[in-house]
């Protein structure tokens, strides 16, 4: 039952993902390009609905079914500046960031499936290289990792 | 207009408001955090069963709702496709096509490169335009500031020396 929930609420992101020029390749060029403030815009206006609701779920404490609401920060290391770049540069190239990379392969475009191979293949090569990147970066323990999300 | 049948994108505002109810209705509901990019490790979990990291219990406790969320990501794009006009494969890549004219092969290869970059990056980052941008910036998480940082300016500086320097756009 739940799963269903969790399904329902991808597909209505994939959805405006799709419809609102977030999984386009030419939108994510001009936003990169200062050409259109329409990436910005939804972006900016994401944020500025989710954080007052953020702080207003803070304060009430709860979720929905009464269990104490999980909103510990991520850790910061240097891995969020040197993946950053490497994610940035991988963006620009592909026009797609990771869930518009699902979006693109719903929405019939071909390019997109060579995307997913390679962002497996580079996650896969993540995880594989974690305990040597972790001592070089001083990453957080494997248990925690870099950051769910 | 979008390259998906040359439809008109919705208005910035609406597409916003929409993705930030569903980030909260996620939180207030099923007390999960927003994010895609872990989804990739919950799918390499399946796989790389060897692999430490991949075997956390942090991350296998969570693959059941990542993996589910990231299905929906592909329903919603063959919804959009399909009541849209139609789906139907393509290889259109808008002003790509355009201006460089790459073969079928040439946008291969160019999609998995910026894919590994993706894939390794966020990951290394510890999160996405979602987990990071959305979520992240949201929580005020400093992790969060530096990433969107890095990436925003690594991808404004990327673009604008290919197309501007490198193509002549």
């Amino acid at each position: 039952m739940s799963l269903l929930f969790f399904i329902a609420s991808g597909t209505l992101f994939g959805w405006v993902l799709s419809r609102s020029g977030a999984s386009d390749y030419d939108f994510i060029q001009q936003m990169f390009l200062f050409d259109d403030i329409q990436l910005y815009g939804i972006i900016g206006t994401a944020v500025a609905v989710t954080a007052p609701g953020i702080w207003l779920l803070r304060r009430h404490g709860k979720s929905l079914f009464g269990h104490a609401l999980v909103l510990t920060p991520k850790p910061a290391h240097r891995g969020n500046l040197i993946g950053g770049v490497m994610f940035g540069v991988g963006w620009a190239m592909t026009g797609m960031c990771p869930g518009p990379v699902l979006v693109n392969i719903g929405e019939g475009k071909m390019y997109a499936v060579a995307a997913l191979v390679g962002v497996l293949v580079g996650t896969g090569a993540f995880g594989a290289l974690y305990s040597r990147l972790a001592a070089r970066l001083r990453l957080p323990a494997l248990e925690v990792g870099t950051g769910d999300g | 207009m979008l390259i998906l049948h040359d439809l008109e994108p919705y208005h910035w505002a609406v597409a916003g408001a929409a993705i930030g109810a569903m980030v909260l209705a996620l939180l207030y509901i099923t007390n999960k955090r927003f994010g895609v990019s872990t989804g990739f490790e919950s799918a390499c979990s399946l796989v790389l069963r060897a692999t430490p990291y991949f075997q956390r219990d942090s991350l296998r406790e969570s693959n059941p709702w990542r993996l589910a969320f990231l299905a929906g990501l592909v329903l919603g794009g063959v919804l959009s496709a399909s009541l849209g006009g139609g789906w139907e494969p393509t290889w259109d890549m808008g002003m790509h096509d355009t201006h460089l004219g790459m073969s079928e092969g040439g946008k291969v290869l160019w999609m998995f490169s910026g894919g590994a970059l993706i894939g390794f990056g966020t990951r290394l980052a510890g999160g996405c335009t979602s987990g990071h941008g959305i979520f992240g910036i949201s929580n005020l998480e400093k992790a969060s500031f530096v990433s969107v940082a890095a990436f925003m300016i690594a991808g404004v500086v990327v673009t604008n020396v290919f197309w501007r320097l490198f193509v002549g756009l």
